[in-house]
């Protein structure tokens, strides 16, 4: 099972193609240059090859994320919540210089361009304005305990939306297909620990854990028989 | 004496200048983010600050920046002040357990991880969280009384109270990611602060007839020809940068 995979990035890619000679599946060589997945061993050999860097490991699952303490949480949701009420005023201010705009279109005489100007200045102050508070609270959020898609309590919102959707129109199939293409790793995890078995070797003493079917001793290498297993 | 811009650090030496600070015009503007003069303050020396931090443990007041400035004279005893009034603030929101999420803030919960999952090279899930944040944004209610002077007001009680209370809370619990957070957002809240207020006082000749630019990281807002070589808050390179498109065709 392989741990990572190789992505590239193509804005680096310089086209030197040594991932090309040196890939033992061909994984790199694409048409569309992405890297296939399917393919890609994880062995890392491209990403050092590459002499641009343009080639990353990156890992099939994710670490859990740190617990963020609730004393912190209990501010900051407030904070993210305010900042979503300052979006909606920036886009409502903007959509009405638009509107504006919109409307003097029709009239073609000298004072309706500086009032053209004016609403154009407004309008993009204000969509300027609703951009930048969008991207200080997604970057609240981020660290309210949301910084990856592949995080428990990403599944647990889904799994509540697919299960009690917010209102008739909200897309439900969108929710319940990003909880099947997405991996839960705080589950997983849990599951792999709760796996876990303690195994003593009796052929050279070492004691360990695994979550392999079929143990054997990382010191000595023996196994089956020779392996007791040990709450 | 020297003076630092709170937002991007720059520091404008009075000796070399060869003019002080305080005769300068008010609509003078920090060279490197062009934040206003009312975003400056003295620089002090390391030594002094350092014994100033030891007191405010002592008496447990909240700081505010790690950085080597100092509040201006008129709110230096206004940071006491808001440390309670950061206590304050959480108790009227919070009440019992967490606040809820509401639309708007869903809808920006779902386009951050519809980027995290561009991160991952993941196209159709973020094409699917993209599509869950329409929704709420859709769905986000509206604001009839969200006119600038409303804006304006919301900016600064982030400012005086909203980031005192999330950062003190962090730097308690040793969350160095939402510290960082608070920083970031700080400096931006303040830049857009300083840009609507301007708005207000002058009309919009200092936007016509040049660009508004948004660095796509962290959302500092820049009013120039070009965008600045590096962000002042988030520091990344200037392609980083988006410009606002205008609605009338010129």
């Amino acid at each position: 099972m392989k741990k990572q995979v190789a992505v590239r990035n193509l804005r680096l890619c310089t086209k030197d193609c040594l991932c090309l000679y040196v890939c033992p599946t061909g994984a790199t060589d694409t048409e569309n240059s992405v890297i296939d997945t399917e393919k890609c061993l994880g062995c890392g050999v491209c990403a050092g090859a590459c002499p641009s860097g343009a080639i990353s490991m990156v890992p099939v699952t994710y670490p859990p994320q740190q617990k963020k303490a609730e004393r912190v949480l209990g501010r900051s949701y407030p904070l993210a919540n305010q900042k979503a009420r300052q979006e909606k005023m920036a886009r409502q201010q903007a959509e009405a210089a638009k509107a504006n705009l919109d409307r003097k279109e029709a009239a073609d005489d000298g004072t309706s361009q500086k009032e053209r100007n004016r609403n154009d200045a407004i309008y993009r102050l204000m969509t300027a304005v609703a951009k930048s508070v969008r991207l200080v609270n997604e970057d609240l959020l981020r660290e309210s305990g949301y910084m990856l898609p592949q995080s428990g309590n990403v599944h647990k919102l889904l799994k509540e939306w697919a299960e009690n959707p917010p209102s008739d129109d909200f897309p439900v199939q969108a929710a319940q297909k990003l909880l099947k293409l997405l991996q839960d790793h705080e589950r997983e995890n849990m599951e792999k620990n709760r796996n876990k078995k303690k195994y003593r070797c009796l052929a050279c003493g070492h004691v360990f854990e695994t979550e392999n079917e079929e143990p054997v001793c990382p010191v000595c290498g023996a196994a089956g028989i020779n392996l007791e297993q040990v709450q | 004496m020297k003076y630092v811009c709170s937002i991007c650090g720059y520091v404008y030496d009075e000796d070399k200048e060869g003019r002080s600070f305080a005769s300068l015009p008010e609509s003078w503007l920090c060279p490197l983010c062009k934040a206003p003069k009312s975003m400056f303050a003295p620089e002090k020396k390391i030594k002094e600050r350092a014994a100033e931090k030891a007191e405010d443990r002592k008496e447990g007041a909240s700081e505010q920046e790690e950085e080597r400035t100092d509040r201006p004279a008129e709110q230096a005893g206004a940071e006491k002040r808001k440390e309670k009034s950061g206590r304050e603030w959480e108790e009227e929101t919070t009440g019992d357990g967490l606040q809820k999420l509401s639309a708007g803030a869903l809808a920006a919960l779902c386009s951050s991880l519809a980027r995290g999952c561009e991160k991952q090279y993941k196209e159709e899930e973020s094409s699917l969280f993209l599509e869950l944040s329409g929704y709420f944004a859709s769905m986000a209610q509206s604001e009839p009384e969200g006119d600038i002077d409303t804006l304006t007001e919301l900016f600064r009680k982030d400012l005086d109270e909203g980031y005192p209370s999330v950062s003190g809370a962090a730097r308690e619990a040793g969350d160095r990611g939402t510290q960082r957070i608070c920083v970031w957002g700080e400096k931006v809240t303040k830049i857009l602060y300083a840009l609507i207020s301007r708005y207000q006082r002058e009309g919009t000749a200092f936007l016509e007839y040049t660009q508004i630019w948004v660095c796509s990281v962290c959302g500092f807002v820049f009013v120039g020809d070009t965008p600045p070589e590096l962000c002042p808050v988030c520091k990344v390179p200037s392609w980083k940068f988006d410009r606002i498109e205008g609605r009338s065709a010129e």
